[in-house]
């Protein structure tokens, strides 16, 4: 499967980057949506779901629920827009949407007391693995490694984390982003690696340790 | 440049976010102290074996025709919406008018000169006017199935973002059971997410309902109270549920015109935050 990065976000305005990208580059879809334009609003759709659900997959762990959130969020994005400052760069904009849409879902879950015993089943599920060399990984089982090792990650770390090394996000995009100051992201973004680290090093194998 | 403070800058580094000037100071040192030259090879690994993360995770095109049912009735709420506030402001218009008329007519009638023998006026009890009842203009109360959704229009009292975004989900969940396709031939029907919707909703029904009733907010937690049989019919339904049993939360959603009203309470709780 391809994988979409924020990176791949950043391709607006650059030459080429979409067919018919004169009038397809995100803020003249944005000005199309104000417009009333709801093919546009489609559009700025495809482009951007693939990340917007992946980065919610990240922050509440549980498929049906990002894809209902992803919902969420379009609609929520869709109703605001016309607020949307015209300096804001529209991924940065829809990534803030999508995660006070995540963090309402993830505190609605505490409060109902139904999921918070997430961390805890994924440290005992991966505990009760056999240590597996990097190299002997399959790729499904690495990615159940790091899925299951964000899932315990505190929402802040987690937050900065998802954004920083899994959507490749800049500090000044993940400052605008969660409203941090960078110093704050700097100090998340360092605990959540070595977190990362110690939960995924024995399962790693040679080369990985640090 | 000492081991220490480069280690302290290797994670900026990676990441690109060092000036130019520290950046080239890191580059020097990673070529001459292998050291940490091993460190940043350690964290360029790990940061590869993330970029091979895959989700597995796909966008189904039943979110975009979800999101398409959602942002169209926008467009109708907010022509709903301005049609009110013109309401609004004719009514005022009227009510100010109707002030000032009587405002003038109470004042003509206290400059009229009185008579020499009304000059004791004061000292008479006066005799009470007889006054014209006034009418009031009330907007009539759209009668529901009782024992459904409460009819009463004054919820006033939503007024936190969650419980407008939780009614718009059922709005949106109760809309897309009353349009569910069902037609005679079918042997079952495929409910599984609304099935799952329904029962993530049930739980933040549950929740809010009682934040409502700590927070004495009567009218909201009779609301949503109204709202739990429906979900919870729609949540205990087998994945692959018989037509009939469909049908019959379908008749109820479109008898009691539960859309509709949410729709309006929705509003409401929007306008009043």
């Amino acid at each position: 499967m391809k994988r979409l990065t924020v990176e791949e976000l950043n391709l607006e305005g650059q030459p080429g980057a979409f067919a018919g990208t004169l009038m397809n580059s995100s803020a003249d879809l944005v000005t199309r949506v104000c417009q009333g334009d709801s093919d546009a609003f489609r559009l700025i759709f495809e482009r951007y779901s693939r990340p917007v659900i992946s980065f919610i997959f990240d922050m509440v762990n549980d498929r049906p629920l990002a894809e209902e959130l992803t919902q969420e969020t379009f609609v929520r994005a869709y109703r605001a827009m016309r607020t949307m400052r015209a300096d804001t760069k529209l991924s940065t904009w829809l990534f803030g949407i999508a995660r006070n849409v995540a963090r309402e879902s993830l505190r609605a879950r505490v409060r109902a007391s139904s999921h918070v015993d997430l961390a805890d089943k994924s440290v005992m599920d991966l505990s009760d693995n056999k240590p597996v060399p990097v190299e002997g990984l399959l790729n499904k089982e690495l990615n159940e490694l790091i899925r299951r090792s964000l899932a315990p990650l505190d929402e802040d770390t987690r937050l900065v984390f998802t954004l920083k090394v899994l959507h490749q996000c800049s500090y000044e995009e993940i400052a605008a982003i969660t409203g941090f100051s960078i110093a704050k992201l700097k100090t998340d973004l360092h605990r959540a690696r070595a977190e990362m680290r110690r939960r995924i090093s024995p399962y790693a194998g040679v080369g990985y340790e640090v | 440049m000492k081991c220490e403070e480069n280690i302290g800058l290797l994670e900026e580094y990676l990441d690109g976010e060092l000036s130019a000037e520290d950046q080239n100071e890191v580059s020097a040192h990673l070529i001459t102290c292998a050291s940490c030259g091993d460190e940043f090879a350690a964290l360029t690994a790990e940061q590869e074996m993330f970029a091979r993360y895959d989700r597995e995770i796909e966008v189904s095109p039943a979110v975009w025709n979800r999101i398409a049912e959602q942002i169209a009735p926008v467009e109708e709420t907010i022509s709903y919406g301005w049609w009110m506030k013109i309401a609004a402001m004719v009514i005022l218009t009227i009510g100010l008018g109707s002030v000032y008329f009587l405002s003038r007519e109470k004042e003509a009638i206290t400059t009229i000169p009185r008579p020499p023998e009304q000059e004791f006026a004061r000292f008479i009890i006066p005799t009470p006017e007889k006054k014209t009842p006034i009418k009031r203009l009330r907007k009539p109360i759209v009668k529901d199935n009782p024992g459904v959704l409460s009819s009463d229009l004054a919820y006033l009292d939503i007024d936190d973002q969650e419980t407008v975004n939780h009614l718009e989900k059922t709005q949106n969940l109760l809309r897309s059971i009353r349009n569910f396709p069902v037609s005679e031939g079918d042997e079952e029907v495929d409910v599984t997410y609304d099935k799952a919707l329904s029962q993530r909703l049930l739980n933040e029904n549950v929740v809010l309902r009682r934040e409502a009733e700590m927070k004495a907010k009567f009218p909201t937690k009779t609301l949503l109270a109204d709202l739990e049989p429906l979900l919870i019919d729609i949540a205990n339904l087998p994945d692959h549920a018989r037509p009939e049993d469909v049908r019959v939360i379908k008749e109820r959603v479109e008898k009691t015109e539960i859309v509709a009203a949410l729709t309006e309470y929705r509003d409401r709780g929007t306008h009043n935050r």
